[in-house]
């Protein structure tokens, strides 16, 4: 019992400082109402550097995470396997489009940066 | 009388060094291969896929331009300013890279395979997945620089920290 409690806490800490995708836009969009939250959805691909890059380095600055996890649900689709949701529009790739309540894009950030910058425009949006 | 010729023949030559034609070929069909565009302003125009193969780029300001994929290959850019331009998966292959300003530019994918690279200034651009190969970047900076998975070859001298 008490290895498994421990594995619990062991993996819920890992967890604790990653962002969790969501790949589904009605369940981000419900999710966000919800928690009273934005979403932040990334239309991005595998093949893309400047995409992994920004899950592989700048999602994983604690920073961040920190200020992503407070203000929005994040949502990613991928260019070869889902569509964009209607009304929404895009010249490449990563595109994160910022989404209200009422499923409107509110604002939309193209191309990845370094993490401190990202930040920097996150907090510019509010 | 002489004078006042040839003073205004150096002055239009120093205005306009580069060829109108070219400009206007470049600007019509978007490609300008083996062209003189020397000291032309190409400043936010949109570049991409573009054809510059072996043209005469020196001093050509290109800040704030669009040029994905577009090809540099054996051009001579020196002097060049490419500040805050997005040159995403562009190719620099046999380039003649002296003095040029890549200052926050965005070259993901960018091939810089046997190009000249001399003092060329690199700060807080994004190089990501980009490849260097028979360089020597020792007098360059990279300060700032986004070098994710950027390929830097065995034959690449002064690969940044």
């Amino acid at each position: 019992m008490k290895s498994l409690l421990l594995i619990i806490a062991c993996t819920l800490a890992l967890f604790a400082g990653e962002l969790q995708f969501e790949h589904n836009f009605n369940k981000a969009l419900q999710k966000a109402k919800t928690q009273n939250k934005e979403v932040m959805m990334m239309y991005s691909a595998t093949w893309c550097p400047e995409c992994n890059y920004m899950k592989e380095v700048v999602f994983k600055n604690k920073e961040v995470v920190s200020y992503i996890k407070k203000h929005f649900i994040v949502l990613t689709l991928d260019i070869q396997k889902d569509t964009l949701p209607e009304g929404f529009n895009y010249i490449g790739i990563p595109t994160f489009f910022f989404i209200d309540k009422n499923a409107k894009e509110k604002n939309k950030i193209i191309g990845g940066s370094k993490a401190d910058i990202f930040l920097q425009n996150l907090k510019a949006l509010k | 009388m002489k004078n006042i010729i040839l003073s205004v023949l150096i002055c239009s030559n120093l205005l306009f060094a580069f060829d109108i034609n070219d400009l206007k070929k470049l600007k019509e069909d978007g490609d300008c291969p083996m062209c003189d565009l020397s000291y032309a302003d190409l400043k936010g125009l949109d570049l991409s896929m573009s054809n510059l193969n072996d043209a005469n780029l020196t001093h050509v300001n290109f800040t704030n331009t669009i040029a994905h994929k577009a090809n540099f290959s054996n051009s001579d850019l020196s002097h060049a300013l490419f500040v805050n331009s997005n040159i995403k998966g562009a190719t620099f292959v046999n380039a003649i890279l002296r003095d040029v300003n890549f200052t926050e530019a965005r070259i993901w994918k960018g091939n810089f395979s046997h190009a000249i690279i001399d003092n060329c200034n690199f700060s807080e651009s994004a190089l990501g997945s980009a490849i260097f190969d028979d360089n020597n970047l020792t007098n360059s900076t990279f300060g700032g620089a986004i070098l994710y998975k950027t390929i830097f070859k065995e034959n690449v001298i002064g690969i940044p920290k």
